[in-house]
């Protein structure tokens, strides 16, 4: 396919679907999917047939809409209305009233059990008002099994322009004038890193995907690989394009079979069309992707454990310098991104990169995708603005803390991150912020923490994830967060000493500062943090014993 | 040769930017301690004794891994870096079970040493006492795994030097093991050519020879660098 086939075919795809009334998404995200949101699909699917309306009306099965404890959840578009907990059983009444009578059922709607009343116009709910959607644009409202849906939405256009009006070095301009910070969990700067790689001359080059997603909780990347792999797809090949590399990889965990299913089912559909593989778009640049699976083990989101992997290795991180722009997989240049921030290029670089850098805080461009979890009334998938505070997040969005309990602390970063108590619950979430209260902003992990949160058991739970997800190689996370864990749990047993907290602390430091990788020089985090801002209960179980 | 200046503790260098910052300072009498490192084969920082600081970085890097780079100042043995490597010894001590009154290597053991090295009068943290096994099944050798410090000097010297790629590690974290092939017994291994390198190579009384008894084992782990340096020399 050239260039003028893909405009013919995208413009076809939005005509065809703009022949169609209505549009209804069946949320098939992984979560509602295990709550049945298939045979809601199917169910909905003989029902608009039964009534003669296929012609009218188009069913498809979309990725995560973001409020996935509701589900399964179906979207009526251009109205915008959500039916939450959607059931085989309502679904004919809903389609009469909605559909026929137009008149949507409100005790169905979002988040009608919990609100006062419930919006018939999703957008205007809290739960979306406040957001922004750039990595998860689309996500939700298109069929990601579909190509020619993405084609439709203005996918393959950034690509399109990429390699007929601009240079690599252009492309990297972009990225660069965006400021987006790499969304993997340490914020380096995109274009910075894209450059760096693009600097190295090499006979080959490889583009890494990391889409490992080991933080526990975090389903951010899981989410857009379900819910718009094209777009992921789409970023690689610009990368490549940019960076000069002809193969990439995605490295997606094991226990994400959807997402590799859709992934590779994105290859196929792009390599059909010639938006991947020889020759791309007639042009004179050539890229393929291949599938790498992960086996689960959190160590191998580290990039140089990743590229072990991938090389067939047993993955362990090793030291860097030097690092994988200059000597990565099979000691070759390679560019490494997370799954979130490759979503973000294709909209950088149709929009411009400085559109993109208007929106967040100067030192952190764009938005964010947030994991909203734990005690909170509305939990899901979220995308914000960087900057947006903290109290937006949990109040304006999130509703608040369940059943009216108190605001205790956010744990954001997972096991490498830290607890914001709160008095800071006004903190603006970029990268910055975070780290001047001792926290990350990691890759979007967000859990909440009510009064019943014992902040010793917190440092000690994800202690012993870091411990037991340690790769053994270096002695100070081997054994120091053994160490850590062990005295965390004899305080939480009410057996702790002074002296015990002491040689918690000095040992913190001391793995902090000396180990080989970030999983053991993050890993004292969350110990590190509540000692900083709950110091108080770690010395009530030492002297109270409470 | 093409020579870079940098500068360790205060000392004015000028050296060949293809070495580490090891190599250096063992080149110019510069004290570093190491545990991983063994001439001849690959480094991987595992241990991190061989810490330094590097002005302009605010990490502490490994020496061993470490190239040299122009301009670069170098400081080891900060009061910082002594008080982590007293923290690794004992960490090390106390991960597994080494009673070196009654081990083949007292005396003759690189862990020991460390720990006059490092002023190690007593060890601050809880030992762990993990359950480890005594392999025995190999004709001449022993496999003792209270004695293991995981440094990997074994596996490396096995799959680098001997080729046979006998050694591995297996587990995650501290619950991390050297296996023997596919975790057989050693004296099963169809890979193992019984050379008796790793001997040589381990720094501790982790695997040493049937035919001796407490305190008599000697170890030549400069015998695998000179083995290697003699490779060198013939490529
Ligand atoms: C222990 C550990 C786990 C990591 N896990 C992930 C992961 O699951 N996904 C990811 O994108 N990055 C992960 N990272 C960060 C990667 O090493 C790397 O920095 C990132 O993929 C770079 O992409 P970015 O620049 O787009 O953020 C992890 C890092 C560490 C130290
Ligand atoms: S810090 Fe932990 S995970 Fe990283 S290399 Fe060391 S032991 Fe492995
Ligand atoms: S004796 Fe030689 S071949 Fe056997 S395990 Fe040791 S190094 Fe490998
Ligand atoms: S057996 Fe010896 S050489 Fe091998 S890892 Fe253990 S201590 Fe190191
Ligand atoms: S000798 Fe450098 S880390 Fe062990």
């Amino acid at each position: 396919m050239n260039r003028q086939e893909l405009q013919a075919l995208a413009g076809k795809a939005k005509g065809k679907h703009e022949q169609f009334k209505h549009k209804i998404c069946v949320c098939c995200g992984a979560s509602c999917i295990s709550s049945g949101s298939e045979e809601v699909l199917k169910k909905l699917q003989e029902e608009i047939k039964t009534r003669g309306l296929e012609n009218e009306v188009e069913v498809i099965p979309s990725g995560c809409m973001g409020p996935c404890n509701q589900g399964p959840l179906m979207k009526y578009l251009p109205e915008q209305t959500i039916y939450q907990k959607v059931d085989c059983n309502n679904i004919t009444a809903i389609v009469q009233s909605q559909l026929i009578e137009k008149k949507p059922i409100e005790e169905l709607l979002l988040f009608a059990d919990s609100r006062e009343k419930p919006f018939v116009n999703s957008n205007e709910d809290p739960f979306f008002k406040r957001q922004m959607k750039i990595a998860l644009k689309d996500c939700g409202d298109i069929n990601p099994e579909n190509i020619e849906d993405y084609l439709a939405a203005g996918g393959y256009r950034a690509l399109e322009k990429a390699f007929f009006l601009l240079s690599p070095e252009e492309v990297i301009a972009e990225v660069k004038q965006s400021r987006m910070r790499g969304r993997g969990g340490a914020g380096y700067p995109t274009g910075l890193k894209w450059e760096t790689v693009y600097k190295y001359v090499s006979d080959q080059k490889y583009v890494i995907c990391n889409g490992d997603e080991g933080d526990p909780g975090a389903f951010m990347d899981r989410s857009v690989l379900e819910g718009n792999p094209h777009r992921v797809l789409e970023g690689m090949v610009i990368a490549g394009y940019a960076v000069g590399s002809s193969k990439g990889y995605a490295y997606i965990r094991g226990e994400y079979p959807l997402a590799i299913k859709r992934f590779e089912l994105a290859i196929k559909q792009a390599t059909k069309l010639g938006l991947l593989g020889k020759n791309i778009l007639g042009s004179n640049f050539s890229f393929d992707i291949e599938v790498r699976i992960g086996a689960g083990a959190f160590v191998c989101g580290e990039e140089t454990a990743l590229i072990a992997s991938i090389e067939g290795k047993r993955g362990t991180p090793r030291p860097r310098p030097p690092f994988p722009a200059e000597a990565g997989l099979w000691g070759k240049p390679t560019l490494i991104n997370n799954v979130e921030t490759f979503a973000g290029i294709a909209p950088i670089i149709t929009n411009g990169g400085e559109w993109y850098s208007e929106t967040g805080t100067p030192k952190s461009a764009g938005t964010k995708v947030f994991a909203l979890a734990g005690k909170i009334k509305y939990s899901g998938l979220i995308e914000v603005p960087m900057g947006t505070t903290l109290r937006e997040i949990v109040f304006d969005i999130g509703g608040g803390v369940q059943n009216g309990g108190d605001f205790k602390a956010a744990q954001t970063g997972g096991p490498s991150g830290g607890c914001i108590p709160a008095e800071h619950l006004d903190v603006k979430m970029d990268y910055e912020s975070l780290i001047s209260l001792g926290s990350i902003m990691g890759s979007g992990g967000l859990i909440i923490m009510d009064k019943s949160s014992d902040m010793v058991d917190v440092a000690r739970y994800f202690m012993e994830f870091c411990m037991d997800e340690s790769c053994g190689k270096c002695v100070p996370c081997r054994v120091g967060t053994k160490m850590m864990h062990d005295l965390l749990q004899k305080i939480c047993d009410n057996k702790g000493t002074q002296i015990d907290l002491d040689r918690l602390e000095e040992l913190a430091v001391y793995v902090k500062e000396t180990s080989l990788c970030g999983l053991g020089a993050s890993a004292p985090n969350p110990l590190l943090s509540t000692l900083r801002h709950f110091r108080k209960e770690y010395e009530n179980r030492i002297m109270n014993h409470q | 040769m093409n020579t870079i200046p940098i500068t360790i503790n205060d000392k004015k260098l000028d050296v060949d930017p293809a070495k580490t910052i090891l190599e250096v300072c063992r080149e110019n009498d510069i004290e570093i301690l190491t545990m991983c490192h063994l001439k001849g084969i690959i480094d991987i920082g595992a241990c991190r004794l061989c810490l330094v600081e590097i002005e302009g970085i605010n990490k502490l890097l490994s020496a061993c891994t470490t190239k040299v780079a122009a301009n670069m100042v170098v400081k080891t043995s900060t009061e910082r870096i002594k008080k982590y490597q007293r923290i690794t010894a004992e960490l090390f001590f106390a991960e597994r079970n080494h009673v070196c009154s009654v081990c083949v290597a007292n005396g003759k053991c690189e862990l020991q040493q460390l720990g006059y090295k490092v002023e190690m009068d007593h060890i601050r943290y809880p030992h762990l006492f993990p359950h480890c096994e005594v392999d025995t099944s190999h004709p001449w050798y022993v496999m003792d795994h209270n004695r293991c410090i995981m440094c990997t000097r074994c596996v490396r010297v096995c799959n680098e030097v001997e080729g046979a790629h006998n050694w591995d590690v297996m587990n995650r974290g501290h619950q991390v093991r050297i296996i023997s092939d596919f975790n057989t017994p050693w004296g099963e291994s169809i890979t193992c050519t019984s050379c008796g390198k790793c001997l040589h190579a381990c720094p501790t009384g982790a695997i040493w020879p049937k035919a001796i008894v407490q305190g008599q084992l000697e170890k030549k782990p400069e015998i695998i660098s000179e083995l290697m340096e003699k490779r060198k020399m013939k490529l």
